[in-house]
């Protein structure tokens, strides 16, 4: 889940926190302090000083509304960052990749990344288990900048749709780009199914694999319970897939950490 | 990089950032990024020369190994067949770009000495068998530049050039580079965040010579930004690598 640039005393998804309701003034302190890096850099002015000269002016306005109206959901930490928007934007254009998948939409900004980078007749299979937070903020932005028709948006969980895929060989292989932004505890069942899905040659990028930088964390440091749980999934996901030699790896500190994997064989 | 005479390793000034390996938030979490995902992938001839290189003394000078891993991965994303680098050094970084070309790929590799490539990286190139891919040519980059823009057929060329050099020669560079290498291809600068001093408030202890050189990176940095013959994006590994995929 990758911090932005947003109010940092914003909360957590409600099923992930131990308290039910708003942080007493004293909790929202610690919560700011804890998220007090929005970044994995040294400082947050290092990483404001990337957004301000590269990311923001080169920002697509639609893009731009979207990170904003995003910002403004309780959320909001679970959005692509906008360094890493226009990472995807980039890659896709430098392999040219036309069919693509997104795992994990949230309200759409990495989405809109590459329904601008993918050419006219470029597709996006995109899946996510809450069809809301895309169709009331993320869609009205999509729609404006022109890239909608690419997107063919599902709900509900993503495994029975890939295994669903798996099902016809004709897509075996038939996916040039995926990006996947999703439950961590699932990764390694995702690349599973990705790694025949994915062309020869094809990328697939997995995010959050830095998990806040906790994956340097002693066990017993302080961390938030979400961090805490999933902490093991993303450690255990690292060693698979670096171990994986099907795969052309790199692990990037962009955003949360993204993991380009690339397949190989 | 290319040796300057002065030379342009990064010498922190005392209490500076400029001390850290990494412009990421904890040198463990480098590290991390190293054991779990770079060192176990690292060829024996690449492990090799980046550990002979430790021996020189201006090692600092060296491209970092998750930057040249990165380096691998998108060469091969580009299908790159003739690449340039700007600044050799040992060749650790020519040497990794050689790997992930095609057995029939180039790499002009352009320094204005060659005596830490031959001393350290070229036996170590040889070995591997990457020799035949590099066209080395000895001088100052900007004639050296000049002179392969001018030659017949290297107009749009190039798939993939590094740039790891003089600073303040970064712009001059850059307008070769963009006729050198192809629409699509891609241009990599490194050191363009300078240790983070770029983004360092101004009663921050710098030495002139860190000063100087965030000012020449922010600069930089600024101009590729605005420059839209090509899609831009700051990556902070090693001391900050700006990409730039040429689009027009």
């Amino acid at each position: 889940m990758a911090t932005t640039a947003a109010d940092a005393t914003a909360t957590v998804p409600k099923e992930q926190t131990t308290t039910n309701g708003a942080a007493s003034g004293a909790e929202q302190v610690t919560r700011h302090s804890e998220v007090g890096h929005k970044s994995l850099l040294q400082s947050d002015a290092l990483y404001q000083y990337i957004l301000e000269t590269t990311v923001y002016p080169r920002e697509h306005e639609c893009m731009k509304q979207l990170r904003e109206d995003t910002a403004n959901h309780p959320w909001n930490l679970m959005t692509t960052s906008a360094d890493e928007g226009q990472f995807l934007n980039l890659l896709i254009k430098l392999i040219g990749a036309k069919k693509t998948m997104e795992i994990g939409v949230y309200t759409g900004y990495s989405l809109l990344a590459t329904a601008l980078a993918i050419p006219e007749d470029g597709t996006i299979l995109a899946m996510d288990i809450n069809r809301e937070n895309y169709e009331t903020i993320g869609k009205p932005c999509i729609e404006k900048a022109g890239v909608a028709h690419k997107i063919d948006f599902r709900e509900g969980p993503a495994l029975p749709v890939l295994d669903a895929l798996l099902d016809d060989e004709a897509n075996h292989g038939s996916f040039d780009f995926v990006f996947v932004d999703a439950d961590k505890d699932n990764y390694l069942n995702y690349h599973q199914r990705l790694m025949k899905l994915v062309r020869v040659g094809g990328l697939i990028g997995y995010d959050n694999t830095l998990w806040n930088g906790s994956v340097v964390l002693p066990d017993d440091a302080p961390m938030r319970k979400y961090i805490r749980y999933y902490r093991d999934f993303v450690l255990v996901l690292n060693k698979e897939l670096a171990a994986d030699d099907r795969v052309e790896i790199c692990q990037l500190p962009v955003g949360d950490g993204i993991t380009l994997c690339r397949r190989a064989k | 990089m290319a040796a300057t005479g002065a030379g342009e390793g990064k010498k922190a000034a005392a209490g500076s950032s400029l001390h850290s390996k990494t412009l990421l938030k904890s040198e463990q979490l480098y590290q991390y990024i190293l054991d779990s995902t770079v060192f176990p992938r690292e060829p024996d001839c690449l492990r090799e020369l980046r550990i002979a290189t430790t021996t020189h003394p201006m090692a600092g000078m060296a491209a970092s190994p998750d930057q040249v891993q990165l380096f691998g991965l998108l060469i091969n994303m580009l299908g790159a067949k003739n690449a340039i680098e700007v600044g050799v050094f040992t060749g650790y970084s020519l040497l990794a770009t050689a790997l992930a070309l095609p057995d029939d790929g180039k790499v002009v590799a352009i320094d204005v000495s060659r005596e830490s490539y031959d001393k350290i990286g070229s036996p170590v190139v040889e070995k591997a068998g990457m020799a035949h891919k590099i066209d080395f040519r000895v001088g100052f980059a900007l004639p050296v530049l000049d002179q392969l823009v001018a030659e017949d057929g290297t107009s749009g060329k190039f798939d993939f050039a590094f740039v790891d050099a003089d600073k303040a020669n970064f712009h001059h560079y850059h307008e070769r580079l963009l006729r050198l290498v192809r629409v699509g291809g891609l241009i990599a600068y490194d050191n363009t965040l300078w240790g983070g001093s770029v983004a360092a408030p101004d009663d921050e202890t710098l030495s002139e010579r860190d000063r100087e050189l965030a000012q020449i990176a922010r600069e930089f940095n600024a101009a590729l930004s605005g420059d839209r013959r090509v899609q831009v994006c700051q990556l902070a590994i090693s001391d900050g690598i700006m990409l730039c995929c040429r689009v027009a």
